[in-house]
């Protein structure tokens, strides 16, 4: 086998090596940015249960089902669960995290204009699991 | 082609060293307020360019390889293994 060589190989390797590192930093910074909480974000506890959506505001405010925010503020949402798991989902803001049982998850998002967006569960969680939905309303600021 | 190795290396430092750094600089700082559709969609984007690069690549290497070291190719050479009557 004279004049065979294995650099091709070797560079080969190199570069899918390099690319994962890319894929990988690159998949690593997004989530970091998206994960990091503004500090005055307002926190909003988020319940899901069978079949509906809970939410309750810093200032003590329930709601159920609908969920007011004010545009251009920032809110980190704890999520819990108090039966079987769901998923919240606000499709439009691509805010997705499941509501587990005994556990709380937080995700944060800032609405950038005002309208309506629908909340959906997203993880099957039983018969009525495909109307366990809600409304999202960005309102303008009050202050 | 040890120019070539070299000119690989420094292409591959030269894009990895900077995510890198971005990514190890990450602490416990406060975020910033950021649009979390376009941090996901871009990422997105990015990945989907790169894997359908890389697709392009591996599919055209193995399309030539094909070619070019077919039986009947003209500049075809029997190897050790496959004997000398060819």
């Amino acid at each position: 086998m004279s004049g065979h060589s294995n650099w091709p190989e070797w560079i080969y390797v190199g570069v899918i090596i390099a690319i994962m590192f890319w894929v990988g930093a690159e998949a690593w910074e997004a989530e970091r940015l998206v994960e990091h909480v503004p500090e005055d974000a307002e926190t909003i506890k988020v319940t899901g249960q069978q079949w509906f959506w809970t939410f309750e505001h810093e200032d003590g405010t329930k709601e159920i089902g609908e969920l007011h925010v004010e545009v251009g503020k920032a809110y980190k949402f704890e999520i819990m669960s108090t039966d079987v798991i769901h998923s919240f989902n606000i499709h439009d803001y691509v805010v997705l995290l499941d509501a587990v049982p005994g556990r709380v998850n937080t995700v944060w998002f800032a609405p950038t204009d005002v309208g309506q967006h629908d909340i959906q569960c997203r993880e099957y969680c039983g018969l009525i699991h495909y109307n366990m939905r809600g409304t999202l309303y960005v309102e303008e600021q009050s202050t | 082609m040890k120019g070539m190795v070299g000119l690989f290396l420094v292409l591959a430092v030269m894009v990895v060293v900077p995510a890198l750094e971005s990514a190890f600089a990450a602490g416990d700082e406060p975020g910033e307020y950021l649009d979390r559709r376009v941090i996901i969609w871009n990422l997105f984007f990015r990945m989907m360019t790169v894997a359908f690069v890389v697709g392009a690549v591996v599919a055209g290497t193995i399309i030539w390889q094909c070619w070019r070291f077919r039986e009947s190719h003209p500049k075809a050479k029997p190897t050790a293994y496959e004997g000398t009557d060819w």
